[in-house]
């Protein structure tokens, strides 16, 4: 096998490895991506393409808030199109209880300077031709969006080649080389690959890769399932979240919506996890046909589901490793799209300067010192047993 | 739910002959088939590749269903057998569990009529699917007039339905044959039956048969466009092709017709059984990927078993229906003794009496057919025809990886790298190349441009078609709209426990 080497490999081609890659790239570093699968192949390509400022969760707001500007130039940026659409993200609201969250949010939002206002059920109707008349009001971001999510992945992977960065698709990490509390070496199917440094950005199979390694990055992935509709003509351009549903239309018109329960699952570290869907699809089809009866006719044409991977408070993890000393942590939490443009852009700082400039406090390793390796089984975020 | 001892999908002559042998040996037998199906769906090519060529009364269901019926005397025989059968019904999703999904109380199917839908759990499936018409694409395909072999068949057997005065048919071969045949018994003028080859494929007693009927055969000839005012087909320009598939000069003629009929060849409807996960294997000679299954035609699952064309299609088949019957009552020989209705020595002497199972004489190539009538389309018509028309994405478009033409393509920065690149570490994948460019998202999911699209992507990229992963499959295998596929029978604790976004520890609810 040969040995070749770069000054930054990166494993794992979704959007946090691969927007990590494009910025260090662009600050002059020689890049390598590897994936055992293709660009974008797991959750990177199959989530719902939502943008948003993360009102939800404080901490991430920085990120978050840079992110949807980065958002604004990223098609130029990147000199491909990414499809991104900042029409706005309403969340409304069809309960007395969901009613509470959005006032919450709404002052969290407004305390974080965020541009958010109240909109009233006859307006929802105006900006969401065809919802339902149920709707008691609604939260309007008017920075949220959405985005293609397969060609927003690939635009990172073609930025980053445009920039000379190599991408080794179909390539499998066997093993990480530590020598001297440095990982010296990344070995894979197609060779091993001498680093300064080494980012794991492998979703759902960043625990296992940090296991390599002997860290304890706590994470657990999960499948969950979307669907699509036929398209239609192009109703509203803006992001949607309400009847326990988040989704958006694409531009070219199909109505692309998830949510429901998700399912506890296991991965292997060198192997794709399966992705099947299940009758749930069934039930998001109702809730969208709920959340939009004008638009009940229109056929599901497609259904989809990804594996994402969730740390035990939701939040991504960004970090480097006390040992090795040149690990790079990145997980999202299954929030990693809509703020992959300022992970990469917090990654690539932390490689260049050690520091990053936007405030991730909260998002470090530390937070999990008190949790051991049992903790799914104790949180009961294991799969369930398999039927005989 | 409900539960059936065993459910056959597909009341052709394959699914029909399996559920009448399984309910002789004494098991309960669920027989499914979408037809009639709704004209909305028709009217998309889905499923089938109709070209809009049916006429208004396809919308009359219950006409629909005697027509159905009168037409299909084993369909009959299988009620008298005591079959269960459930026309104008479609199997959308077929789940079960594995790895990463766990909940399920066990296999099942989704099912719907034009209305409703819901789920049917299963001890013993059988998928008798078909086949469905492979689309190569000329200028005009996309017009009103442009159909299938497979379609034309069912809009004339199924529905006496089919809304064309003058055919011309594309490729020889026992399928274009039997069409062109069939169109002339039914008052259709058949115009021409082309094809890229040197010689006419298939039985020369159909041949002589058509000649005979004054049908004239173009040989070494392909189409160069069909064209037509108000989206309709008004005719057809013909090319002559020399060996290596180039236009020959100044030998164009144009032929009137409304009907432009490809047969080029079948590939079987492997939705199900991919949905389900069973093996798949790419065999050339039988329409592409098809289920591995053993010499009881169960496949890779032990509750799941393939009969007729989905199990792999030739072409010597359209002419001898009792290869399909055969596989069927081998499947449904098979399905019985799996439950226990009838014993091993029974059934071996069954399956003996059966002996043939129809894949022992593949009369050629499909795949080299289709390959050769797909170069001699894009030397005669160009990089600019659409090889997806649900999408309207051109054979450039879906080589050169561009992104949809609704997109603002200025900003690009043009060192976009080639197949080529993308096939440096594995062999293309066309469900990525799918999402970069929508070729085969559309209504029809694929069905008409899959083939096309995995060998134009194969030629581009220096690839094998055989080692090009299957573009996948993904409930629902049928457009199902929103307040059809709405869960009526959904229990309230759904709506309880209904997790917001990754709201913490929910699970999937079953």
């Amino acid at each position: 096998m040969s040995v070749d080497r770069a000054d930054v490999v990166v494993i794992g081609a979704g959007v946090s490895g691969l927007s990590s890659a494009y910025f260090l790239a662009k600050a002059g570093k020689d890049v390598l991506v590897v994936d055992k699968g293709i660009v974008g192949g797991e959750a990177s390509g199959r989530n719902g393409g939502m943008v948003s400022e993360r009102v939800d969760e404080p901490l991430l707001i920085p990120l978050a808030v840079e992110a949807t500007e980065l958002w604004t130039t990223l098609d130029e940026e990147l000199g491909h199109p990414t499809e991104f659409t900042q029409e706005g993200r309403l969340q409304v609201a069809v309960t007395e209880a969901e009613m509470g969250d959005l006032l919450a949010e709404r002052d969290v939002a407004l305390r974080h300077g965020i541009d958010v206002a109240l909109v009233e059920p006859p307006e929802i109707r105006d900006m969401i031709p065809g919802i339902t008349e149920r709707t008691l009001g609604g939260l309007f971001f008017a920075n949220g969006g959405h985005a293609n999510t397969q060609l927003t992945v690939q635009a990172y992977a073609w930025a980053l080649q445009d920039l000379g960065g190599r991408l080794y698709q179909n390539t499998t990490v066997t093993g990480l080389r530590i020598v001297d509390g440095r990982v010296a070496s990344v070995e894979t199917t197609a060779g091993d690959f001498a680093a300064e440094f080494v980012i794991g950005a492998a979703g759902p199979q960043t625990g296992l890769l940090a296991e390599l390694v002997g860290a304890n990055v706590p994470v657990a992935p999960a499948r969950v399932e979307i669907l699509a509709t036929a398209p239609v003509e192009l109703r509203f351009p803006i992001a949607l979240v309400g009847n326990g549903l988040y989704g958006h239309q694409a531009v070219r018109g199909n109505l692309i919506f998830g949510g429901g329960a998700h399912e506890w699952a296991d991965v292997e570290l060198t192997a794709s996890p399966g992705k099947p869907n299940t009758p749930l699809i069934r039930n998001i089809a109702r809730r969208l046909a709920e959340l939009l009866p004008g638009m009940a006719d229109v056929p599901v044409i497609r259904s989809w589901a990804g594996v994402v991977e969730q740390a035990p408070d939701y939040r991504p993890i960004i970090d480097i490793l006390e040992c090795p000393s040149n690990y790079v942590v990145v997980t999202a939490s299954a929030h990693g799209f809509g703020i992959s443009p300022a992970t990469g852009k917090v990654v690539s700082e932390l490689v260049l300067h050690g520091e990053s400039s936007i405030d991730i406090r909260g998002l470090g390793l530390d937070r999990f010192s008190g949790v051991g390796r049992g903790w799914r089984e104790e949180r009961g975020w294991s799969p369930v047993p398999q039927r005989a | 739910m409900e539960s059936r001892p065993l459910v056959v999908v597909g009341a052709g002559e394959s699914g029909t002959a399996a559920a009448i042998e399984a309910a002789r040996a004494g098991v309960q037998v669920t027989l499914i088939d979408e037809n009639p199906i709704p004209t909305a769906m028709a009217g998309l090519n889905v499923p089938q590749f109709f070209g809009r060529r049916f006429v208004s009364t396809l919308g009359n269901k219950a006409q629909m269903l005697e027509r159905m019926t009168a037409a299909n005397d084993a369909l009959a025989e299988a009620d008298a057998a005591g079959v269960e059968v459930q026309l104008g019904t479609c199997v959308w999703g077929a789940f079960r569990n594995s790895d990463t999904s766990r909940v399920l109380e066990g296999p099942q199917l989704g099912l719907a009529d034009h209305e409703r839908s819901w789920l049917v759990k299963y001890d013993r499936l059988i998928v008798a699917t078909g086949a469905r018409d492979v689309g190569v694409g000329f200028a005009g395909w996309n017009l009103a007039g442009a159909m299938g072999a497979n379609g034309a068949h069912s809009l004339i057997h199924h529905y006496q339905a089919l809304a064309s005065r003058r055919m011309v048919v594309l490729s020889t071969g026992n399928l274009g044959l039997r069409t062109a045949e069939m169109a002339l018994d039914r008052g259709i003028e058949v115009a021409a039956v082309v094809d890229v080859s040197g010689s006419a494929r298939g039985e020369r007693a159909l041949t002589a048969a058509l000649r005979d009927k004054g049908v004239k055969l173009y040989t070494s000839h392909t189409v160069r466009e069909a064209v037509g005012r108000d989206g309709e087909i008004e005719s057809v320009v013909l090319v002559e092709i020399d060996d290596n598939c180039e236009p020959v000069g100044g030998t164009e003629k144009e032929i009137v017709a409304d009907t432009v009929c490809l047969a080029i060849g079948l590939a079987p409807n492997v939705e199900l059984p991919s949905l389900l996960g069973c093996d798949l294997a790419f065999d050339p000679e039988l329409g592409g990927y098809v289920p591995v299954h053993d010499d009881w035609m169960r496949t890779s699952l032990e509750d799941v078993f393939v009969a007729g064309d989905v199990a792999g299609f030739h072409d010597g088949m359209v002419l001898d229906a009792e290869i399909a019957r055969n596989q069927g009552r081998l499947a449904g020989v098979a399905a019985a003794k799996s439950l226990g209705a009838i014993d091993t020595p029974k059934a071996v002497a069954r399956r003996n009496d059966l002996k043939a199972t129809g894949t022992d004489s593949k009369p050629y190539d499909a795949y080299s057919h289709w390959r050769r009538w797909l170069r001699a389309l894009l030397n005669v018509g160009g990089p600019d025809v659409f090889a997806c028309p649900c999408e309207e994405v051109t054979r450039a478009d879906l080589i050169d990886l561009r992104p949809p033409r609704f997109l603002n393509r200025q900003t690009e920065r043009t060192s976009r790298p080639s197949l080529k690149a993308l096939a440096k570490d594995a062999p293309v994948n066309p469900d990525q190349v799918k999402r970069l460019t929508r070729a085969g998202m559309g209504h029809c999911q694929g069905r008409l441009c899959r083939e096309q699209v995995a060998l134009l992507l194969a030629d581009a990229s220096g690839t094998d078609v055989a080692d090009m992963p299957v573009m996948s499959y993904r409930p629902p295998v049928r457009p199902l709209p929103l307040r059809v596929m709405w869960p009526h029978d959904e229990p309230d604790q759904v709506r309880n426990e209904w997790a917001k976004w990754f709201s913490p520890t929910q699970q999937v609810l079953g």
